[in-house]
Formats: structure tokens, C-alpha cells, sequence
């Protein structure tokens, strides 16, 4: 063994020696563990021949039939128990003085491993690259590290509630936004939000895109950050590049990984359609719902009437009343007084009564606010005390003490009452005794309303009566209860009819939303 | 003044109710007013009164068979805000002496007692 070869043993990486024409000339002890063939073997062999060498990257100025004998880069090698090697290789050429090769050495290191990592590492970017593109979701990488260095000394100048903080002091909040760079967007974002190039949007300021109507969900989304939720969602509001705005489905995803780096990645879905349809709808409802109370106003004109003429009636007596003390020779000025003071009180009450119903027959827009179901059933049940007594029909309450308000449309909730009223009302026309019980009380996570009444009790198919124009009288609202179904569900609430004890009850269930 | 008559008032409206009675008084009459029949009957004033003014429509018993109980005690006037058809005739029937529709002319209410007065007190006479 030549003093070389003894020295190249030592060496932990392959290298291997050959001529001009591939013939193995040394094989060091490196290269026996690498590639599993002995040293006795491999020289004489032709290295190609040996070890079926191919380039690992398509190179077709190097071709293996006449390879360059200074060269480096990746070859896949296959060992003796058949084993694929990926190996970065070094070629250096030793000439003669005329500059002709005489041997050509060479070094090898197995980078198999390395190599797995990398094409796996290439691959999960690739497929990321196409999951992103190829969403039907339009997604926004955006650097926040800016804002990231706004948001720190918050904490050091004593800011504990940040969300509060932010929402008090919008220009702040805008401030961040114009910091708030958008890094990325994949194809579905491009059409979404009409950009015709990428520099419509990438490089530029989500501040932008951004109304000042939306800034809650954007102040969510911060604070989200920074409290290390690992997720949002919300609706909301954006504008596109010519600044129509679209809604939103708003998603946030606050990734470790992505924290480190100050990049939020921001999903958002388009759901102008679904809201439109939704407005639609409840227009549509809106509409029902109005005309269902006006159909309902008819039905209780004369009941109505009657009550406003009462107050005028009064007014009309007491005023004659007046003018005859005054004409008196001694005029009793106290009994004057008197009158005028009633007339003053029933002027007021012709005209509650006439704002009652101009309340119920309005068209507005829903508006709902947190109001105790007691107070609603109350007012009305006033609307119809006078229709009731004119059907003799007698009316029991039992209300809850203590219930949670509920959030409701005011105008919609006395028409839910009123018209299971009237119904009951009307069902009892026939009976012997006309009976009605409203009944307050608390559910789990709900407040019950039920109206009971001791008619002759539900029909074969109760399920049908809340169809609309189903009737079982001859005369009445058809709509009546379909319409309170459907204003019931749009408040998140349902409504059963059962048999009671006599009559039908129905049953009307609120959900208790809590106050945010 | 104590020799003035004395009228009954039976009317369910909170407004109605001391409307009537004040009118009454202006007309020189005493008047009483009560919110049911059953109230009315309970007291003495059925006993004392020289004629009764009385809602159609009351809770409990109604003013027809108040009306129906009043025959040959003293003469009744019928105040109604109903409209329909056939209600005088119905009136009539029950001995009601007047009926007037709501809003009714001061000098309308006048006529009627007066002449129930000369009414009760040709009654009276029997």
C-alpha cells in the first residue's frame, strides 16, 4: 500500500482516482463504505459502468460519454446492495505538461438525506403555492412587523385594555393600517378585489382597502394578535381597488411561525351574494310583516275606533259641560277647572291611542334593543284590553318576575302578541267560556312566552296553521301565524302549538342573548 | 242643595264616566257615577236616584239587563258608541227611554232627563 493510498484511507470522504477513460486507479476506504464495493473490485472497473452514474439535474451539455474533467454538482450513484445515492461531486484533472489528462480524482459526499429534505421542503412550498393560488378563498399575506413596533409601547405607556384603547383612538388605528403592507395575493384576491395587475394591491397599504366602518374587525384582529388567539373570524366590510365595497367573510390565521415573522395571513370570502339575498329576505319579511299588521289594524277597526271615540266622546261632554257653567249668572269656576283639566287627560289618551296604532302600521325598519318581555306583553295587551271586553273574553296574565330582557324589535314582538291573541280570541268565538292566560317564565338560556286560550283546541294537523293562509276560521288573519313564526325565527326564537288543559296554548321561545 | 234630583251614572270608561257626571251637574242634577252595574246595585242610590244614565256595553251585567231590572223603578237613558242596526229597537224592547249615541249633544243628554224626570214623575203618580 502506497504511502497515498494510506493517507487517503484516513480521509472520511470519498475519493476515488481514475484515467481519462473512467478506470478506476485507487478506491480509498471511504469510498468502500460509501458505495459498498471493495477496494479489490472497484479498481479496473469503469466508475460509470460500476456505479450507473447519472446526473441528478438534466444536463445536456454534460454528457457522461465525454464528461469534463473538472466539474462539480450532483450525481445519483446506486451501491452494491442496489441502493440510490444522491452525492455532490468534485472532478479535479491532473495534467501533463503538454496539458493532457492524466488522472482525474475524485470526491464525493452522500447528500441523500439533505437532498430528501429539500425536494420535501420544494414540494410543501410548491403545494402551498398552489393550494394559495387555487383557493376559492381570496387570501392576503400581510407584514405587520410596523405595526408590530407600534403596538409594543402601547403596553409601556400603561395600555391594559388594548381593544378599548384602539377603538377610542381611530387615527392611531389608521396609522397602523398605512404600515400594514400587503406582501401577497393569490389569483381569487386579484379578482376579487378588481385588480388588474399586482401592483394594484401588492406593496400597498391595507389601509387602503380598508373603510373606517370595518375598523372594529380590524382592531379584532390586532388584539387577537397580541393576546395570541390562534384564530378570527368575522364579518365585515371591504373596498375594492375602485373602492365599491363587498362584504366579507373575514378570517385571520395567527400561526407561531407567522407571529415570528410579523405576517398575518388573511382570509377573506365573498359573501356580497349571500348578504344580499339575506337583505332581500328580510325585506321581504319586512314587508309580511307590516302587511300583516295592517290586515291586522282592520281587523280591529271597530274595537278601535271605539276606544278613540271614547276620549272624544268625553272630551265633547265635558266641554258642554263647561260652557253651560260659564253661562251660568255665578259661573262655579271650579268645576271649570275641573273639566278643563279632564278634557286636557282625554285629549292625551285619544292620542296614545291613535300613536299605537300609527306604531303598528308604520313600515321602518327593524330596530332591535334589549326589553323585558313583561313590559312588551303589557303594552300589547293594552292595545287589545278594548277588542277583548267586546268579545267578552276574559284575560289572565301571569308574568315572571326577574326575566332577562330579550333583544327584540318592539313593533314585531307586540305583533307576535297581538296576533296570537286575536287568534285565540277569534277561536273561542264559539265557546261557551271565553278564557285567555299569557304566561311569562324562564327556560334554560331562553324566556317563554305561552297563550292559552279555551277554545275548542288545535286541528288535526297543528303543523298547518303556521302556513300561510291557512285558516280555521271563517273569517280572521290567515297569515297571522305564519307571520309570527317567521318574525319569532327571525329572532332567533321558535313557537309550538299543543293542546292545553282546555283549549289550544302556543308557545312561544325567546333565546337570552347576552349583552356584548 | 239637597232638593235637587238626583241621577245615576253607570259607565265603564275612565273618561266617559266623570264627563257624564259633570255635565249632570252642570244641568243642575246630582249625579253619582258608578263603573259597573253590579257597583251601582250594590248601594242605595238605585233606591234614591229619580233616573239612571247607563253604557250599553258594561262588563258583567250589561246595560240592557240593567236596563231590564230598572223597569218600573225609574227611567232609563242608554249611551252607546255602537252603530248597528236594529240597536233602538232593541233599546225600546228593554224599556230604555232615550238612546244616545257617543258623542251626543249636551242638549240631547238634557231633553232625555227631563223627560224621564216628567216620566218617573208621572210614574210616581200611579
Amino acid at each position: 500500500m502506497t504511502t497515498e493510498s494510506r493517507i487517503l484511507d484516513l480521509i472520511h470522504e470519498s475519493v476515488i482516482t481514475r484515467d481519462p477513460a473512467g478506470i478506476i486507479l485507487s478506491w480509498n476506504a471511504a469510498s468502500e463504505a460509501l458505495y459498498g464495493w471493495p477496494k479489490t473490485t472497484a479498481i479496473g472497473c469503469q466508475i460509470d459502468d460500476l456505479l450507473q452514474s447519472r446526473f441528478a439535474a438534466a444536463a445536456p451539455d454534460r454528457d457522461l460519454m465525454a464528461p469534463p474533467a473538472d466539474w462539480e454538482g450532483e450525481l445519483i450513484r446506486v451501491t452494491a446492495n442496489g441502493t440510490e445515492l444522491v452525492l455532490d461531486v468534485r472532478w479535479q484533472a491532473e495534467r501533463d505538461a503538454t496539458g493532457a489528462v492524466l488522472r482525474i480524482v475524485e470526491t464525493a459526499r452522500d447528500i441523500t438525506e439533505r437532498k430528501a429534505i429539500d425536494d420535501a421542503l420544494r414540494l410543501s412550498e410548491y403545494r402551498y403555492r398552489n393550494m394559495f393560488e387555487a383557493m376559492a378563498v381570496a387570501f392576503w399575506e400581510v407584514d405587520f412587523t410596523q405595526v408590530g413596533a407600534m403596538l409594543i409601547p402601547l403596553r409601556d405607556q400603561g395600555v391594559t385594555d388594548l381593544r378599548t384603547w384602539l377603538l377610542a383612538n381611530r387615527d392611531f388605528v389608521r396609522r397602523t393600517m398605512e404600515r400594514a403592507i400587503v406582501l401577497d395575493l393569490n389569483l381569487n384576491g386579484f379578482a376579487l378585489f378588481g385588480a388588474d395587475t399586482r401592483d394594484a394591491i401588492i406593496g400597498r397599504a391595507i389601509a387602503d382597502f380598508w373603510p373606517p366602518a370595518s375598523e372594529p374587525v380590524y382592531i379584532d384582529s390586532l388584539v387577537a394578535t397580541m393576546t395570541r388567539q390562534p384564530h378570527i373570524v368575522s364579518e365585515t366590510r371591504l373596498n375594492r381597488v375602485d373602492g365599491e365595497p363587498i362584504d366579507v367573510l373575514f378570517t385571520v390565521s395567527l400561526s407561531e411561525n407567522n407571529r415570528k415573522r410579523g405576517v398575518m395571513l388573511i382570509g377573506v370570502v365573498d359573501i356580497s351574494a349571500r348578504k344580499q339575498a339575506e337583505a332581500a329576505l328580510q325585506r321581504l319579511q319586512a314587508e309580511f310583516a307590516h302587511a300583516a299588521r295592517v290586515s291586522v289594524l282592520g281587523e280591529l277597526t271597530a274595537s278601535l275606533a271605539h276606544e278613540v271615540n271614547q276620549p272624544l266622546a268625553a272630551i265633547a261632554t265635558s266641554a258642554s259641560a263647561s260652557m253651560r257653567w260659564l253661562a251660568a249668572e255665578q259661573p262655579d269656576l271650579d268645576e271649570v277647572r275641573s273639566l278643563s283639566a279632564r278634557i286636557v287627560s282625554d285629549a292625551r289618551r285619544a292620542a296614545a291611542i291613535i300613536n299605537r296604532v300609527r306604531a303598528m302600521a308604520e313600515r321602518r325598519e327593524t330596530e332591535r334593543q334589549y326589553l323585558p318581555l313583561n313590559q312588551l306583553v303589557a303594552e300589547a295587551v293594552a292595545f287589545l284590553d278594548h277588542d277583548l271586553a267586546m268579545r267578552a273574553v276574559t284575560l289572565e296574565t301571569r308574568l315572571a318576575s326577574e326575566l332577562p330582557p330579550v333583544l327584540v324589535d318592539r313593533t314585531q314582538l307586540h305583533q307576535i302578541v297581538v296576533n296570537l291573541v286575536v287568534n285565540a280570541a277569534q277561536a273561542m268565538a264559539d265557546s261557551p267560556t271565553r278564557h285567555l292566560c299569557i304566561t311569562t317564565s324562564l327556560a334554560e338560556g331562553a324566556v317563554v312566552l305561552a297563550v292559552e286560550d279555551s277554545g275548542p283546541g288545535l286541528p288535526a294537523h297543528p303543523e298547518q296553521l303556521f302556513e300561510s293562509f291557512f285558516t280555521t276560521k271563517s273569517s280572521g288573519m290567515g297569515m297571522g301565524l305564519a307571520i309570527c313564526r317567521s318574525l319569532i325565527e327571525a329572532h332567533g326564537g321558535q313557537i309550538v302549538a299543543a293542546n292545553g288543559a282546555v283549549g289550544a296554548r302556543f308557545i312561544v321561545t325567546l333565546p337570552i342573548t347576552p349583552r356584548s | 242643595m239637597p232638593n235637587r234630583p238626583l241621577i245615576a251614572i253607570v259607565e265603564d270608561d275612565d273618561s266617559m264616566r266623570p264627563a257624564i257626571a259633570g255635565l249632570v251637574r252642570s244641568l243642575g242634577y246630582a249625579g253619582e257615577a258608578f263603573a259597573s252595574a253590579e257597583a251601582f246595585l250594590a248601594g242605595d242610590v238605585a233606591a234614591r236616584a229619580r233616573c239612571l244614565i247607563s253604557d250599553f256595553q258594561l262588563p258583567g251585567l250589561s246595560g240592557l239587563d240593567l236596563a231590564d231590572r230598572m223597569q218600573g223603578v225609574m227611567p232609563v237613558i242608554m249611551i252607546t258608541a255602537r252603530t248597528e242596526a236594529g240597536l233602538d229597537a232593541r233599546a225600546h224592547d228593554h224599556g230604555v227611554l232615550c238612546l244616545l249615541r257617543k258623542p251626543f249633544e249636551a242638549d240631547d243628554l238634557a231633553d232625555c232627563i227631563r223627560r224621564a224626570l216628567d216620566n218617573g214623575a208621572q210614574a210616581g203618580r200611579h
